[in-house]
């Protein structure tokens, strides 16, 4: 209790009060202890202040000007004929349980997709389903490539990078 | 520039949010496939076919390796997905309203009247974001919903404890009882952007195009100290409030040394700012000696000063290290004369819309 008590005046002395909050009260205001007091709430930043601002903070280091978001979900036809009032969109149920997983983006996923395209590619040049650029990036050419190699070796014909596309090209993801 | 709409066509009638997952290259089909996303089926050079619990959905114009993880809503009778979380960017922002009750002399999307509400969507967009994400929420002004934002607030923060709120308030509606609420988040993952342009009300007042905005944002911004809440003042540097810079620094020192980060801020030519833009763009090309003192005086007193949105080679040498990238990837763009440029790629460049006349006195490679 005593190192809450002195705490305070403390954080008042070194300037970290508000300015209109000069006259703060020291006791609690017969809340019964419910209220976190001053104390409590910034001790809880401690970590981040001792770790001088920069190790925590996403923010900081990679601030965003934010200032607007690319314009509204509901935006009137860009050919300005008479705004169309949308109606208000149909209440979406609150997500039933158990919630969805979140997407783990590892640091390497992008890079190890790219690395699959580039192989992929490579075996469609050398069956000759494909005659593009070897840049690891997916195109309209790579999708007709596919649509055929698949249609020709029986498989599922999806125009997409499947497991048995895959294996078809002998080639191993992991 | 990266698309943020994307057209569709759906069998759905509702608009609904949902996540879409190219999962290609992987050596097993998708597991646990939420009922929320929809997985890619099929995909040619002109289309693609996700299916899932809300039916198909045939998207049109990117190939859909580059959607993979991106949570959309869609709005069936427009055609159109917005892409309201993108999983490979830092810069997602969800526009809570498009109502306000200042008006900026900058604006860069300025406000209107309708307001629909999405907090339901935004929700479950939430919940479906990539871990350990950081979203921003602007608007308009979202406090004008004040209730309903910290209900959601709430509600995800608890369900998600990996993500981090970014919110730009004006920070006119807060009020005494609102500190119970704030106390309640865990605001160590919160950061309040909160503009202020000048020390002088008159001045800041003008800008905001609301009479006592500065007395109110300053007593507000004391309750949100008192609160806990970690702040980034927003300062948009313009004709105006450019002679002020350095009484600025002094008032931040002085009565708001609680803040996180100061952001000095260049101006965004578009909204008025391009209506206004020759009676505001300030050039701190050749201007940087106001930036300067400014800059010194706070980072003196041990605030962390930064220059948003500034070109590297607008500013001196010396200060480049305090001006980092923050021009949102998909509004980010280089002139010509950027192409042999030694520091791109740790220059945010410009804004898309900047008028190919860059009004920069000094500039050029560095």
């Amino acid at each position: 209790m005593k190192k809450r008590f002195f705490a305070i005046p403390s954080l008042i002395a070194a300037g970290f009060m508000p300015i209109e909050s000069a006259a703060m009260p020291l006791a609690t205001t017969g809340d019964g202890g419910k209220t976190k007091s001053l104390f409590d709430i910034f001790k809880l930043d401690h970590k981040y202040t001792l770790a001088g601002h920069t190790s925590h903070s996403s923010h900081s280091s990679h601030s965003s000007h934010r200032s607007s978001s690319g314009g509204t979900y509901y935006p009137p036809p860009a050919d300005s004929a008479p705004a169309y009032q949308a109606p208000a969109p149909a209440y979406q149920p609150p997500i039933a349980a158990p919630a969805p997983a979140p997407l783990a983006t590892l640091p390497g996923n992008a890079n190890r997709f790219k690395e699959i395209v580039f192989q992929v590619q490579f075996a469609m040049l050398a069956f000759g389903y494909y005659n593009g650029e070897l840049d690891g990036t997916m195109s309209p050419e790579m999708r007709a490539g596919l649509l055929r190699m698949q249609s020709d070796y029986n498989l599922k014909v999806t125009g997409t990078i499947t497991p048995e596309t895959l294996t078809a090209l002998g080639i191993v993801a992991n | 520039m990266i698309p943020l709409r994307l057209k569709i066509e759906t069998d759905a009638v509702d608009p609904y949010v949902v996540r879409l997952r190219s999962c290609e290259g992987m050596p097993e089909p998708l597991a646990n496939v939420s009922s929320l996303d929809a997985a890619l089926a099929t995909a040619d050079g002109e289309k693609a076919l996700f299916t899932g619990a809300a039916g198909s959905l045939h998207l049109f114009g990117i190939d859909p390796s580059e959607v993979d993880g991106d949570v959309v809503f869609v709005v069936p009778w427009r055609k159109t997905a917005h892409r309201l979380i993108r999983a490979n960017s830092r810069h997602n922002t969800l526009l809570i309203t498009e109502r306000c009750d200042q008006l900026c002399v900058m604006c860069s999307q300025p406000p209107k009247k309708q307001h629909v509400d999405m907090f339901p969507f935004f929700e479950t967009a939430v919940l479906l974001a990539p871990e350990n994400s950081t979203i921003g929420l602007s608007g308009g002004e979202p406090t004008l919903f004040k209730s309903e934002l910290f209900e959601f607030l709430r509600k995800t923060m608890k369900q998600r404890r990996d993500i981090d709120f970014h919110i730009l308030t004006n920070a006119q509606h807060f009020e005494r009882d609102d500190r119970a609420k704030l106390r309640d988040l865990d605001l160590s993952r919160i950061l309040w952007g909160v503009p202020v342009y000048s020390s002088d009300s008159t001045i800041h007042d003008h800008i905001v195009g609301k009479p006592g905005a500065f007395d109110q944002v300053r007593s507000n911004l004391s309750l949100l100290c008192e609160a806990g809440a970690k702040i980034e003042l927003r300062t948009v540097l313009m004709k105006p409030n450019a002679p002020g810079l350095l009484d600025l620094a002094r008032f931040v020192t002085a009565a708001l040394p609680f803040i996180d980060t100061w952001a000095i801020m260049q101006l965004e030519n578009i909204g008025y700012g391009r209506k206004n833009w020759h009676s505001l763009f300030f050039d701190n090309s050749l201007g940087f000696d106001l930036v300067s003192k400014a800059l010194d005086f706070s980072i003196s007193r041990g605030i962390d000063t930064k220059l948003y949105n500034f070109p590297l080679c607008t500013v001196p040498a010396d200060y480049r290290a305090f001006a980092p990238s923050t021009i949102s990837d998909w509004k980010r763009a280089y002139v010509e004369d950027c192409v042999d440029c030694s520091l791109r790629n740790e220059c945010g460049g410009f804004f898309e819309w900047h008028p190919k006349v860059h009004g920069y006195g000094r500039f050029g490679v560095a």
